[in-house]
């Protein structure tokens, strides 16, 4: 469905995006992690024929996005990730603007999508939260049922509830055999919808994975709190879990992928409670980010 | 062009236009309304255009006299209260359909649909002329009804002079707005390119005034578009209407169309 190839495109002051190379198949939900200034709106940019390449292509169905802009747009939903409509609307009069541009009949789905997300979709645009934009986006992006559908960090602004209902409706897509490309620097978000994920680091793409591998790499950091002094001792001693840090009975142990190890070593102590620390991506992704750095620097 | 755009464009920028329109179209007919009370000192205000300097009647365009209604309309209204309104409307409103939208970031969703970027362009241009001629229909539509109302017979009045006068005017907006529109299509910045076709509109206005009023910087003048608009040369049946309309009339189109294909060529940073 959509073949990255080489992309490169430097900006003045060295930024932008080196030889990124990544293909989306048909009907597959495709991650696009990275942390924030990291290359994944520009990679987007491109793949919707904002911006020319400085060197490599990206092609949508065979369809060069540079060269044949207007005509690869017939396939395609597109979320900003900064959302901004045009002023003096209200968001029915926005969609309906909308509509006619994308030239399908997309009025039942558009009703549809509207009463899930339950807004209020006559709103003045410009008094609608963050929120609110982003659901009408959302409406923007899925209406007319294109069979590619283009998400720049799909549920910023949208409460838990709303992220939920989000998941689904990408869900349901999916089985209806629409193609996602996703950007997220949430690493949770990415995990529920997506079959592969790549991960962009200063540009460059830095490993593509399936996302059953990248859950097994994914580095979870474990506090353990243990009923007594000198179970912690022996339970550090004994090495098979590496250990991040400990203080008295509580122990922080690093897990990759070796959970059952963890558990029946754990086990054989009375545990007092079990906490997983929230971990940012930057964490998430220390191995690639630098596979050589001393693994007790992460915190 | 496209149609859906078009349409949603005029919806938006429709207040703006008819405010512009309504405008020059009441103080036109101000001016017209006047004129019978000034006609009857025509005379003495002759008298007095002789006795102020050259160069200052020249550069308010007023030295068609009083002596006719197209030659008193040409030096109160065409002369320099319209060109002022009509630069303000082409700089506002090309920097609205371009280079605001490009700022904002909806132009995002314009580009996100099956539209090519040529058609969007051109549907903006298509806007920015419309309202153009909108704004010079009611004004030449006001000048006219002015005419009937409070002048009939009474004076002299050269309806195809007049005519031609609103004919140029349009032209000379055509090519003003056209290069405000080519500004606004490679600039990514709101303000900046707003800035900067008011500088160079504005500028040029500037350089036709100062080479009217000094003989010896006249020069200047051939700097400026506004130089083939002369009203009060139409007025009194004089210079090359039809020349300068299509001269005024090609800068616009080639200011478009460079416009157009620059948009259609540039990184976009939405």
């Amino acid at each position: 469905m959509l073949v990255v190839d080489g992309l490169t495109k430097l900006f003045q002051g060295g930024k932008g995006i080196t030889d990124v190379s990544f293909t989306v198949e048909q009907g597959e939900v495709f991650g696009f992690l990275g942390p924030n200034g990291a290359g994944k709106s520009t990679t987007i940019r491109h793949i919707m024929g904002f911006m020319k390449p400085d060197r490599g292509s990206a092609a949508i169905k065979g369809l060069n996005t540079w060269e044949k802009q207007g005509a690869v747009q017939k396939l395609v939903g597109y979320l900003p990730g900064e959302i901004a409509f045009i002023e003096g609307m209200s968001g029915k009069e926005f969609l309906d603007f909308l509509a006619r541009m994308q030239r399908v009949d997309s009025s039942v789905k558009r009703e549809q999508l509207i009463n899930r997300l339950q807004f209020d979709v006559n709103t003045p645009i410009r008094k609608m939260s963050k929120g609110m934009k982003q659901k009408v986006g959302i409406v923007a992006a899925f209406m007319h049922s294109p069979e590619f559908i283009i998400l720049d960090e799909p549920t910023s602004g949208l409460d838990p509830l709303m992220q939920q209902l989000f998941i689904e409706l990408v869900l349901e897509e999916k089985a209806r055999g629409t193609t996602f490309l996703m950007s997220s620097h949430s690493f949770p978000e990415i995990e529920r919808t997506c079959d592969r994920a790549a991960i962009i680091k200063d540009g460059r793409l830095v490993a593509t994975n399936n996302i059953h591998e990248l859950q097994s790499m994914q580095r979870k950091l474990l506090v353990i709190v243990f009923e007594h002094v000198e179970d912690a001792g022996a339970f550090m001693q004994n090495g098979n879990v590496p250990i991040e840090s400990h203080d008295g009975r509580r122990v922080t142990v690093a897990v990759q992928g070796n959970y059952n190890e963890l558990i029946h070593e754990a086990a054989k102590y009375k545990v007092r409670s079990l906490d997983i620390t929230a971990q940012n991506l930057e964490d998430v992704f220390m191995q690639y980010y630098d596979r050589s750095a001393d693994k007790g620097a992460v915190s | 062009m496209n149609l859906p755009l078009f349409k949603q464009m005029m919806k938006i920028h429709a207040k703006g236009m008819s405010n512009y329109a309504f405008g020059s179209a009441f103080y036109i007919l101000l001016m017209f309304w006047l004129y019978p009370g000034i006609a009857d000192n025509t005379g003495a205000l002759n008298e007095l255009l002789k006795s102020m300097p050259e160069g200052i009647v020249n550069a308010f365009n007023i030295q068609g006299g009083f002596g006719s209604m197209e030659a008193f309309i040409s030096g109160e209204y065409y002369g320099l209260i319209l060109p002022l309104l009509l630069s303000i409307f082409s700089i506002m409103l090309s920097t609205g359909l371009m280079a605001r939208l490009v700022d904002q970031g909806s132009m995002a969703y314009l580009l996100s649909t099956p539209t090519t970027r040529r058609q969007i362009a051109t549907t903006q241009a298509g806007v920015l002329s419309t309202g153009l001629l909108l704004i010079m229909v009611v004004t030449t539509a006001a000048g006219m009804l002015g005419y009937i109302w409070f002048i009939g017979d009474k004076y002299e009045f050269n309806g195809a002079r007049y005519i031609q006068m609103n004919v140029v005017a349009w032209m000379l907006f055509i090519a003003a707005s056209g290069i405000a529109f080519f500004l606004s299509s490679i600039m990514n910045d709101e303000k900046k390119a707003l800035g900067t076709s008011g500088f160079i509109v504005f500028g040029m206005f500037a350089l036709d005034m100062l080479g009217k009023i000094s003989g010896s910087v006249e020069w200047l003048r051939y700097a400026s578009i506004f130089s083939l608009y002369r009203p009060s040369d139409i007025a009194a049946g004089n210079g090359h209407p039809l020349l300068a309309a299509i001269i005024l009339l090609a800068i616009g189109l080639a200011s478009f169309a460079a416009g157009i294909i620059a948009f259609s060529k540039r990184d976009l940073p939405l």
